[in-house]
């Protein structure tokens, strides 16, 4: 083999071998600048700010997804429980405000509501795969369809109305220092999920449990507990996510999680976090949630037809992933 | 004839160099051992003659063709037969369906020709004297079947070249023998065979050639009549290596560990009592699966107990688990490192503390101690002699010697005070046994109760200051003193078994 090709080798296998601190930073800048040539209205601050908004909400559930994906899992459910949320925490703002004349006390009830469906979700979740030992996919494709049941059945299948505003206002016309309420709760979220994945023993043992299960069981870590608290952190976040999400509308949508379940488990996997468990850090769902967004939001205002957006995206996905598993191959061949 | 020919290959990961400048060839019939310690590269030389990765520097010959990269299944197909050490087994799938994986026999209309494979699998085994059912889950299977079922299934195909890494790591002496027989058979019949061991018995007995390999370059290759065992380890280390076991004081303290007719649910062990005492070692020795594992697994909660008392230091422990072992100041060290032992993607630092998690020294609130966490972490691989010696380091990248190290840094950073020791010296080179060996020695010195479970017959007579045998579940006997010798030890692991034992 001769020198050159050597060279090139080495090159390749540095570039895939970080991928997501190398690789997506330039192909994000590469799809915004592609987009904004495009089309000029890509490049203002208001479409800025946009991205910005957009793609918090994406890292929210991205970030959820990242800590069942380090213990070698995933939730499936992730979208469905967005919308049961998003209908129940409204349903109960309307009627908690009703009685009591409170938007305050409204407000509280709605986070309560929500949080205590997404804290709920997780724990059946992490309880049928850790003490049953369930497959993943299984488990979190019934609750999938159980949420999504419990979604359409208290609403009826129609949006929540009436929802007092002090919800839009609060998650999401507050600002701080120009910085849009979603954007901040999501650097927030950031923050704390990264020092639990690096400086708490929580965060510790999802890895090493993630990298080898029956080693963490040898070594005397309490595997079923942390890999429930896995999914229990995951709902709790998506919990926060749907709340957000619901405050934009400022309605109980039924449909509200959409693509997310998909999105969100992409998105991870995309920035790096690795299916095969073990492996994950908080940049794998900023730069994963980016490529979506920018790729979505480049389509849309380039009008580029819904469906295709969709093969398009779906594409896109599948590229990185491939890359991915290649780059983390490589690594593991030695 | 010359079957394989390297010249000047080189290949590196990520920046380190793992082969430099290597010359290599191998001739037909001939046995050619390479030696050399852990992290020397005699795996990734094996791995680019198999194809696993190309080199990126350097020519290769098969037969006098240049080749330029083979994958594994062009490698294959050119003759080349590889038993790795981690074998490459599908446990879910039978010993059958496994040995023919990727190759299966077809009938008309494509469909898989069972029975031809069922008769020429069965007549496989049989020929090489292996006894594995073949309709058997490879994951039901014990170690040293599965490397016969490994072995089996590179020489199904005949190759031309065959490439054995540490075969005999998990076999018995018997089976051992038996492979010997078979590598004889196949020398005659002018295949070359490449043969990675640590074993100076095993190259004594087999090897024409020898080359020596160390830190990625190649040191010499020597024929192996003319070197004496000395002069090879001098090769290997760099340094004379004067003796491999140390000599270990017995200074028997108080009863540590007393375990009383434990019973294990699958009768994996029938009625067992052990009584272990601080300052000293004891082994536990026999066949493969007589139960000596599970026994020390047991004990640490890893295997379901169906009836028998445990005592630690006095208090007895009614459901043994890991955690609650470990608050007792027990570790147990588990004989395959990577399926039970490390978590491989993740980095050293983070390895060795596995197990101290819950200690207040390394965490308090949740919240980890990290500058506590690398200055316990950097103490034990510098006492350890960690290469690299870099905490930060991925256990994936590290040799095998190193991983165990990794693996028994958990002893030290956690008070530990009762080891129980599963195979620590499978795989690993001379350099890094004598280092392990020194640590038993130490920790003995302080006072240590240390349980030792190996196949390594010579191992378990050195260091051992007793030594029990364990048949069929039982344990059959205790040699303490003198009686501690190959002769009377070999009896024991056979007694009323002789009748079963193939002509060696």
């Amino acid at each position: 083999m001769t020198d050159t090709n050597a060279s090139a080798q080495m090159i390749r296998t540095s570039f895939t071998g970080n991928l997501p601190n190398v690789l997506l930073p330039i192909a994000i800048v590469a799809l915004f600048l592609f987009f904004g040539a495009l089309e000029p209205n890509v490049r203002t601050w208001g479409n800025l700010s946009n991205l910005a908004i957009q793609a918090s909400y994406l890292t929210v559930f991205a970030l959820a997804q990242t800590f069942v994906v380090i213990v070698r899992g995933f939730d499936l459910s992730l979208g469905t429980t967005v919308s049961l949320i998003s209908v129940a925490a409204s349903m109960a703002m309307v009627w908690v405000g009703g009685a009591t004349g409170s938007d305050v006390v409204a407000l509280v009830a709605c986070i309560a509501t929500g949080i205590a469906i997404g804290l709920l979700v997780g724990l059946v979740n992490g309880f049928f795969v850790a003490r049953w030992q369930l497959n993943p996919f299984i488990v979190t494709l019934a609750t999938l369809n159980i949420c999504m049941g419990f979604a359409t059945t208290i609403s009826g299948g129609f949006q929540i109305f009436n929802v007092p505003s002090i919800l839009n206002d609060v998650f999401y016309r507050a600002s701080f220092l120009g910085i849009p309420a979603p954007v901040i709760a999501c650097i927030v979220l950031l923050v704390a999920a990264h020092l639990v994945l690096t400086r708490f023993r929580l965060g510790r043992a999802l890895f090493l449990i993630g990298s080898n299960p029956r080693a963490a069981v040898v070594a005397g870590i309490p595997v079923r507990k942390y890999t429930v608290l896995a999914y229990v952190l995951c709902s709790g976040i998506v919990a926060l996510g749907a709340l957000l999400l619901t405050a934009r509308t400022g309605s109980g949508e039924p449909n509200l999680g959409g693509n997310l379940m998909l999105e969100s488990i992409a998105a991870a996997v995309m920035g790096g976090a690795s299916l095969r468990g073990g492996k994950g850090n908080i940049a794998a769902p900023i730069f994963g949630a980016l490529v979506i967004t920018v790729l979505s939001n480049g389509m849309n205002l380039v009008r580029i037809d819904g469906y295709i957006q969709q093969i398009i995206l779906g594409l896109v996905i599948t590229a990185t992933v491939a890359l991915q598993a290649r780059a983390e191959n490589r690594r593991s061949a030695k | 004839m010359q079957l394989l020919n390297l010249q000047g290959v080189t290949k590196r990961f990520q920046g380190v160099t793992a082969l430099n400048s290597v010359d290599f060839d191998l001739e037909s019939g001939e046995v050619h051992v390479l030696f050399g310690e852990n992290g020397a590269g005699k795996s990734t030389l094996i791995n680019l003659i198999a194809g696993t990765f190309p080199p990126d520097e350097g020519q290769c010959f098969l037969e006098e063709h240049e080749i330029g990269r083979l994958s594994p299944a062009q490698s294959r197909d050119a003759g080349i037969g590889v038993v790795f050490q981690e074998f490459s087994l599908v446990p879910q799938m039978t010993v059958i369906e496994n040995l023919f994986l990727g190759r299966e026999h077809k009938s008309s209309l494509g469909r898989l020709d069972h029975r031809r494979m069922k008769r020429e699998g069965q007549l496989a085994l049989s020929n090489f004297g292996f006894n594995v059912d073949i309709g058997k889950r490879v994951g039901d299977l014990s170690r040293a079947q599965q490397q016969m079922v490994e072995i089996t299934k590179a020489l199904l195909f005949q190759p031309k070249i065959l490439i054995l890494d540490e075969p005999t790591a998990s076999l018995t002496e018997a089976e051992a023998s038996n492979l010997f027989r078979l590598i004889g058979e196949l020398k005659a019949k002018g295949v070359g065979i490449i043969y990675v061991s640590h074993r100076m018995k095993e190259i004594r007995a087999l090897a024409d050639r020898v080359t020596v390999l160390r830190d990625g370059r190649l040191v010499a290759t020597v024929p192996a009549t003319t070197v004496s065992d000395d002069d090879l380890v001098t090769l290997m280390t760099g340094r004379q290596l004067d003796r491999l076991f140390p000599e270990i004081p017995c200074k028997r303290g108080d009863v540590r560990l007393s375990v009383s007719d434990l019973a294990l649910t699958g009768a994996a062990v029938k009625k067992a009592t052990l009584e272990v005492r601080a300052g000293e070692i004891v082994g536990l020795g026999g066949l493969i699966g007589s139960g000596q594992s599970e026994f020390v697994r047991a004990i640490f909660g890893l295997e379901p107990i169906s009836g028998g008392t445990i005592v630690v230091d006095g208090k007895q422990v009614t459901n043994p688990t890991p955690r609650t072992m470990l608050e007792r100041d027990i570790t147990y060290f588990p004989a395959d490192r990577v399926a039970e032992g490390l978590a491989l993607t993740r980095r050293v630092r983070e390895n060795v503390l596995f197990s101290a998690l819950w200690l207040q020294r390394f965490t308090r609130y949740g919240l980890l101690n990290l500058g506590e966490e690398k200055s316990a972490a950097r103490n034990v691989s510098e006492r350890l002699k960690l290469r690299p010696n870099n905490i930060e380091y991925v256990v994936e990248n590290l040799s095998g010697g190193n991983r165990q190290k990794v693996l028994l840094a958990r002893g030290l950073v956690r008070p530990t005070s009762i080891f129980l020791f599963d195979e620590p010296t499978v795989g690993i080179d001379v350099n890094a046994k004598f280092e392990i060996y020194e640590l038993m020695r130490e920790l003995v010195e302080e006072g240590c109760a240390v349980v030792l479970v190996s196949s390594d017959l010579q191992e378990l007579l050195h260091m051992s200051h007793r030594l029990l045998i364990f048949n069929k579940g039982r344990i059959t006997a205790e040699l303490t003193g003198d009686d501690i010798n190959e002769e009377k030890a070999l009896k024991c692991f056979f007694a009323e078994d002789v009748l079963e034992r193939p002509a060696a």
